[in-house]
């Protein structure tokens, strides 16, 4: 393995910075958010995860997809193409997220054009944690916290420096310009076993559908927004023609993409005002159902992976841990 | 378990046992330690109840969810909820707005030592003089008699910001929605808002685009303020739920001091009492 | 900067007073500033205190209100709604950032074709020293779009 001092680092990334656009983990109104930076300084290296996830970087909070032009002839015209960017110091949830996140909108036929677009110019460096916190469960759902899922290059602290794994052969093309120490040691195991519930299989999640359970669980949910804006794996959208401005000869529309979520009350009603989620409990059902059983019988991958966000953010202490480990105890009661 | 606790829990056992109430909304402590609502429907439950300062909702909130039958010819449930003086009178509020019923709530009052946001005590609460609820069924008192603050300015803070430049209060309030993620957290925590469509989605009027940007972040504020005025109880909740710990509060302070200034009105007082901007006086001449 | 500024005023006004009274300064031959978009709205308690946020938001520099005078209300009461609501909706406005003299609330009758015009020349006046509104750069965006394609 090789390794690359703090100083060797920041002088490489003061070299990325001048070529093109970082993204890493600044201090921002009291809270660490990936950020695009201006200067080396601005990182911090310290943290346990940035307040948001970074799929605003490849579904941005708000977005025109497509611009309308309707006059005479009506013109569709695509947003400029995204900037080249590399994201620095993404937890290793984080950079597993987008592998859940392509599954749907890009490796599949047809791909999502706007995403496709972001992806490509994205580069992804890891910093994988040095132990799991206090709402991490990575290791619930198939990750660690120092898996390279997803990446394409991994540092990990080490004592002096950070070990280098570069996985793709964009992370090779993007180190192999560096003079690198060779390094003997392995870096510490930070996975920890401290009793986490297990997660089962998707399938065996269709057995407590019904269980009264989820409508416990469901009275505190306040239908708000926060757990799944502050997941790195949801990605529901909606989406509205919106005019951007009217002049004798035309109109001009933009296609926007904003957030949107299944845990708010009017997600889901439709034409008529009839709503087949219209109560909490299937709501929230639906979010936990879609992470664990809809997800992954589709595309193939665990619609969640561990970062632990929702349960911090959740003003009414809803645990997604807590709901496993549920599960677990009403299937084994049901084998029983 | 505390005083206060002890308290709690007695009366809840109370209601579920005699039958009055078929639930009771208090607070229980998750398996991290943290409070968060719990919901009891039975006497052998009633010990997850617990009480302390980061018990910051408004649990009258919850109300909206239990305030219609749940079937045909099926009663209204009753509902016994924990409350601090000031949530107690959001219930003032939702009577008068014809929300619930009295005869559908039980409160269980308690005496309020101030309530915590992160860590620190609420502005509302560091010049809060009512320790006592309006509104009560059940009084519970804690171990040594409160201490009310000092009387001083509420609106200290509110004052202040009135003095800035208008470029000034643009900047502060530009920075904090820079961060708004358009949750609704705030909304949906709140007493005071319970439309069915609220303004901020309807499709038809399209009152505000679906971007999650500082403009249409700030008309989302301003509305709900403005919704709120005069019906804002000043329980705190859009700030101790907000995960981008934007203060709210501010926008809600500053509404309810213009209120009390121009009409003498504070919201909750009774059950009689209309909020000041449904109603009006031909005689009054208000400075535009 | 401020002399070539032009601003963008939208003024709601009631139907039985100061529409009338726009029209009164019309047919008079009073001349005020072109600034001015008159939207007719049945009464000034119709104006909900949101359409004025919205259009604010939406980029237009000031906002004008104008209703019968406090008794003489078509509908009886209207008006004296919307000054509540307005004292309110005021304050939070100047609040929230912006300032005081972009919104303007004030009763004109029918036959005050004088004050009509009087009310918006000073208006006018006013918003075009406080400049552009800061929150209309989404506005403007779009125009720049528009510039592009009859180009």
């Amino acid at each position: 393995m090789k390794v690359i001092s703090q100083e060797q680092l920041n002088l490489w990334l003061a070299d990325l910075l001048k070529q093109t656009v970082v993204v890493a983990p600044i201090e921002k109104h009291g809270k660490i958010q990936y950020q695009e930076i201006n200067s080396i300084s601005q990182i911090v290296w310290d943290f346990t995860r940035p307040e948001l996830p970074p799929r605003n970087w490849v579904i941005p909070m708000t977005e025109p997809i497509l611009f309308i032009e309707q006059g005479p002839t009506t013109v569709l015209k695509q947003p400029d193409l995204p900037h080249e960017k590399i994201l620095f110091g993404l937890r290793p949830c984080d950079s597993r997220s987008f592998k859940v996140l392509d599954a749907l909108f890009w490796d599949k036929e047809p791909a999502d054009p706007q995403y496709a677009r972001h992806r490509q110019a994205l580069t992804l460096i890891g910093l994988a944690c040095p132990e799991m916190w206090d709402s991490c469960f990575c290791t619930v759902v198939g990750g660690a916290p120092d898996d390279t899922e997803g990446l394409d290059i991994l540092l990990t602290r080490i004592d002096d420096g950070f070990a280098v794994q570069a996985i793709t052969e964009k992370g090779q093309a993007l180190v192999s310009g560096l003079d690198l120490l060779q390094w003997s040691g392995v870096p510490a195991d930070p996975s920890e076993a401290r009793g986490l519930p297990k997660l089962h299989e998707s399938a065996e999640w269709a057995a407590v559908f019904k269980d009264v359970f989820w409508k416990e669980l469901s009275h505190a949910c306040l239908s708000c927004r926060v757990c799944s804006f502050v997941c790195p794996t949801c990605r529901c959208y909606d989406v509205r023609d919106e005019v951007i401005a009217i002049c004798p000869n035309g109109k001009v529309y933009e296609r926007l993409r904003a957030w949107d979520t299944c845990t708010s009350m009017g997600y889901r009603r439709i034409a008529g005002g009839h709503n087949p989620r219209e109560t909490q409990v299937k709501r929230l059902k639906n979010r936990f159902y879609c992470k664990f059983m809809y997800y992954p019988e589709d595309f193939g991958v665990l619609g969640c992976v561990g970062c632990g966000r929702c349960i911090d953010a959740c003003p009414a202490g809803i645990d997604i841990l807590e709901v496993v480990e549920k599960v677990d105890l009403k299937l084994a009661q049901a084998q029983i | 378990m505390t005083f206060i606790e002890d308290q709690i829990r007695q009366t809840a056992r109370k209601y579920l046992e005699n039958d009055e109430v078929s639930c009771v909304i208090g607070y229980e402590r998750d398996t991290r330690g943290r409070s968060r609502p719990v919901f009891i429907e039975s006497v052998d439950q009633v010990d997850r109840l617990v009480w302390g300062p980061d018990c910051n909702l408004n649990l009258a909130s919850y109300l909206h969810e239990r305030k219609h039958s749940p079937g045909k010819d099926q009663p209204i449930p009753k509902t016994a909820v924990v409350l601090r003086p000031c949530d107690t009178r959001a219930i003032n509020l939702l009577i008068n707005e014809q929300q619930v019923a009295r005869e559908n709530v039980r409160i269980i009052g308690v005496t309020c030592e101030g309530s915590e946001i992160n860590g620190s005590l609420r502005v509302d609460c560091e010049f809060c003089q009512e320790r006592v609820p309006p509104l009560y069924d059940d009084l519970i008192l804690t171990e040594l008699p409160v201490e009310v603050p000092e009387s001083a300015d509420p609106y200290a803070d509110i004052n202040e910001m009135d003095q800035w430049t208008p470029e000034e209060r643009l900047a502060f309030w530009t920075s904090e929605f820079d961060r708004c993620i358009r949750c609704y957290a705030c909304r949906q925590a709140c007493p005071g808002c319970y439309c069915f469509e609220c303004v901020a989605e309807k499709l038809d009027p399209h009152w505000v685009s679906i971007a999650l940007e500082v403009p249409e972040k700030m008309f989302f504020h301003v509305m709900r303020a403005y919704h709120l005025a005069g019906r804002c109880v000043g329980c705190g909740a859009c700030e101790a739920v907000c995960p981008m710990d934007i203060p709210l509060g501010k926008l809600n302070r500053k509404v309810a001091k213009e209120i009390l200034e121009l009409f003498d009105y504070r919201t909750g007082d009774s059950i009689e009492t209309h909020p000041p901007l449904v109603c009006f006086n031909p005689n009054e001449r208000l400075n535009l | 900067m401020s002399e070539s500024f032009e601003p963008k005023i939208v003024g709601f006004l009631c139907n039985w007073c100061s529409y009338a009274g726009a029209d009164l300064a019309g047919t008079s031959r009073m001349s005020y500033p072109q600034n001015v978009r008159i939207i007719r709205v049945p009464c000034s308690g119709r104006v909900d205190p949101l359409f004025v946020v919205k259009t604010l938001i939406d980029g237009a520099d000031g906002v004008m209100v104008l209703g019968c005078h406090p008794g003489d209300c078509h509908y009886q009461q209207g008006n004296y709604i919307a000054q509540r609501r307005y004292s309110i909706m005021h304050r939070l406005l100047e609040f929230s950032g912006l300032e005081t003299d972009r919104l303007f609330v004030d009763w004109v009758s029918a036959s005050e074709g004088k004050k009509f015009s009087e009310v918006v020349t000073s208006f006018t006046e006013k918003v075009r020293n406080i400049g552009p509104n800061p929150l209309r750069k989404k506005a403007e965006s779009g125009i720049d779009v528009l510039e592009e394609v009859s180009s």
